[in-house]
């Protein structure tokens, strides 16, 4: 028996058939046909965000932490537009979304007509894939090929966009039966396994290495390698450095953790990569934040470069053997082949690489301290989402990461702003455990609205913000590179604890280390969302630092020399 | 070594995949020298052939590029020198009656023929490698050359090597 359903309908269905629970969208003229369905569909969970940015978000940090494709929804026009940045986010990290947005009727498109805007042109860029739904018998069709898109291979964020009388017009439910083209197309073209003989050639190269390395990217965490790259890794004695983006990848706690490489990188991290004369990269894309100066990056290292994109390979380092492939899997065929070894005077050099921190901060209250406090009061069982810029880089290298996929953050785009509504998405993923989000004054301020997101939910956020009273990293950059020309920077914040007030949730400032575990703590078991502001030093700076377009090498460990004034 | 380099794409021939398609060759800062896109003798895909001037690497990572779009069913690049490549141009060049005969020659020389002939001006069509069509344009310019259309470069790999034969 066929059944006769609107698009809008059709749309819910294929989004249950699907396996989404959860939608984060935002109302409007173009997408109310969807919306005046949704509630016919209760399987479908909707939460109304205050910008469609934090919708893009939210969807990235439920598919960070589920490693199921998130989906967000936004009217066309203002709506659509809006979810570019979240878009642009999860495209550079390889994050797996659905964004669903209304278009005007087919019969007003190319008119410029009111909130009429070209979002396939516009997110093309920005996308793996994008598609407009022409007709209603596409559209369950256009649901699966999204979803087989944004997870298959490499993931990355699919927009689907749906005229407005598209959602109204009537069509047998297929129920599933189809089969996209495009996506039978992207199967048949999936690369054959490599060949042996690179495997081989890897396992002697790993073999013979007197100083080798692993550098473990996003790509461990996609493909959930944990354990193949631990095993890897005792096997061979060869320590592990983690990305930004492969942080958790890899327990820190593990004595061949190394810590996190590149622009700022630990200085013994970055000298063992200057001395290395073998790196394995897991997954990772070589990025210039991690490499420095490509012409001064590890220049005695052969490089093993394991990707799933082949197009990754050799694109900014010079490979020796590129392996293609899901890192789990190819770690699995490499293991066979590696015998036991260690690397233990490699290993003591690195040591003797190690620099004391010697940062000083008002109140004790320093980025450890914070850290520290968070760790102690969750017993190290929560999940951390960082904003981007000072705070970043510390929660990056200070929180002792223990469980797999515990830090999510904002790597390539670098997007100020993520943190919090993605952890409402992280939250929703993850009923069971705190979620901080982490973010500095700037970063909070840029969607703090979605307090109110989270208090009409009931999503339990637990939001800490580094208050330095800058926009900290870039303060950094104008002290050590633009004469202390602090232009912009310095930032005014409201009176967070009141701020918590009016939004009716719990809030705290902390001023001194000693106050901080305590509070966490509080905060961490208070029901709901809640907040603390921790009010650190005004211009501490993050160190070790590479200049910008320098090589690892060069790292600078303290503050600058003023410099010389012209006569 | 960078040379001219020809990559040839099938593609599905909708409007937004070859708009994907191009938009990836300008978002990458492929060194793009000419494009050319029609029909295939199969229904429904067109080819879009690119020449890039650059080396090996950054010919294959174009090409490795473009077979993630969706849409696009093959992507190869001809080794420099390797498969026939050609481009056809209209040449509008002026021919006072004085020179005309001499202008023939010259047509005749490249094995070019006028297509359109009127007062004092003809269009000349001619076709071959992007040098030899650069090289017919430089002697039509003894003429005065008003105006010029090129088609940008097509491509096939030569003997039995099908592209399309790798279509699922």
């Amino acid at each position: 028996m066929t059944e006769t359903l609107t698009g809008s309908q059709i749309l819910c269905r294929a989004l249950l058939d699907q396996g989404v629970d959860v939608l984060f969208g935002y109302p409007g003229g173009a997408i109310m046909p969807f919306y005046h369905a949704l509630p016919e569909y209760p399987g479908l969970r909707h939460v109304l965000v205050r910008h469609e940015q934090a919708a893009a978000h939210a969807a990235d940090g439920y598919a960070r932490a589920s490693g199921r494709a998130g989906v967000c929804v936004a009217t066309s026009g203002p709506g659509a537009t809006n979810l570019v940045t979240g878009l642009a986010t999860a495209n550079m990290d390889n994050t797996p979304v659905v964004a669903i947005t209304g278009q005007v009727a087919r019969a007003m498109m190319g008119r410029d007509a009111f909130q009429e805007t070209d979002i396939i042109g516009i997110t093309q860029p920005i996308t793996k894939h994008n598609r407009l739904v022409e007709d209603v018998e596409e559209l369950e069709d256009a649901v699966a090929e999204a979803f087989y898109v944004a997870q298959e291979g490499r993931p990355g964020p699919v927009l689907i966009d749906i005229p407005k009388d598209v959602q109204n017009q009537k069509a047998e439910w297929k129920g599933g039966q189809s089969v996209s083209r495009s996506a039978g197309h992207l199967e048949s073209t999936a690369r054959p396994p490599d060949r042996p003989s690179g495997l081989e050639n890897a396992a002697r190269l790993i073999a013979e290495a007197e100083r080798p390395l692993i550098m473990a990217g996003h790509g461990v965490l996609l493909s959930g390698a944990y354990a193949e790259l631990r095993a890897l890794s005792e096997r061979t004695g060869i320590p592990v450095i983690t990305t930004l983006l492969g942080i958790s990848g890899f327990p820190e706690s593990h004595p061949l953790h190394l810590g996190m490489p590149g622009m700022h990188g630990e200085v013994h991290v970055n000298r063992a990569i200057q001395q290395a004369d073998l790196i394995i990269g897991l997954g990772l894309r070589f990025d210039d934040r991690v490499t420095g100066n490509l012409a001064g990056f590890a220049r005695g290292a052969k490089v093993i470069h394991v990707d799933l994109d082949p197009s990754e390979i050799g694109k900014n380092v010079p490979v020796e053997i590129g392996l293609v492939g899901d890192v789990r899997a190819v770690l699995c065929s490499l293991l066979d082949l590696l015998v036991q070894r260690h690397c233990d005077p490699w290993r003591e050099e690195i040591a003797g690489f190690v620099r004391p921190r010697q940062d000083n901060f008002r109140g004790g209250l320093s980025p450890e301290a914070i850290l520290d406090a968070i760790d102690g009061a969750t017993s190290g069982r929560c999940s951390i989402v960082s904003d981007v810029g000072q705070h970043q880089m510390w929660v990056a290298k200070l929180f002792r990461y223990q469980r797999p996929n515990s830090h999510i953050t904002s790597g390539g785009l670098g997007t100020m702003g993520f943190a919090v509504p993605a952890a409402m998405g992280v939250a929703l993923a993850r009923p069971d455990e705190p979620v901080w989000a982490i973010s500095g004054d700037g970063g909070f301020q840029m969607n703090m609205q979605e307090m109110a997101t989270m208090v009409q939910e009931g999503i339990p956020v637990k939001m800490a913000i580094f208050n330095n009273g800058y926009l900290g990293m870039v303060r950094q950059w104008q002290q050590f590179f633009h004469g202390k020309r602090y232009s912009a920077t310095p930032i005014w914040s409201p009176d967070y604890v009141r701020l918590a007030e009016a939004y009716g949730i719990a809030g705290w400032r902390v001023e001194s280390a000693d106050q901080a575990e305590s509070v966490v703590r509080e905060a961490t078991v208070q029901p709901g969302p809640a907040l603390v502001e921790f009010v650190i030093e005004q211009e501490a700076n993050v160190y070790p630092m590479i200049p910008p377009g320098g090589s690892l090498s060069e790292p600078i460990e303290g503050e600058p020399a003023p410099p010389l004034v012209p006569a | 070594m960078t040379v001219a380099r020809a990559v040839s794409v099938l593609l599905e021939d909708r409007w937004i995949t070859l708009n994907r398609a191009v938009g990836l060759i300008r978002r990458r800062n492929l060194p793009v020298h000419s494009l050319a896109v029609g029909p295939t003798a199969t229904p429904g895909l067109s080819r879009l052939t690119i020449m890039i001037h650059s080396d090996t690497a950054t010919a294959d990572r174009a090409v490795q590029h473009l077979q993630k779009v969706v849409g696009v069913r093959a992507a190869v690049a001809f080794p420099a020198g390797e498969g026939v490549v050609r481009e056809l141009a209209l040449v509008k060049v002026r021919a006072p009656h004085e020179r005309y005969g001499e202008l023939l020659d010259v047509v005749q020389l490249y094995n070019a023929s006028v297509v359109d002939d009127s007062a004092d001006a003809m269009i000349v069509e001619l076709s071959g490698s992007e040098a030899f069509v650069l090289s017919c344009i430089r002697a039509l310019e003894r003429f005065g050359v008003v105006e010029v259309a090129r088609s940008g470069t097509i491509a096939l790999g030569s003997g039995n090597d099908i592209q399309s034969g790798t279509l699922p």
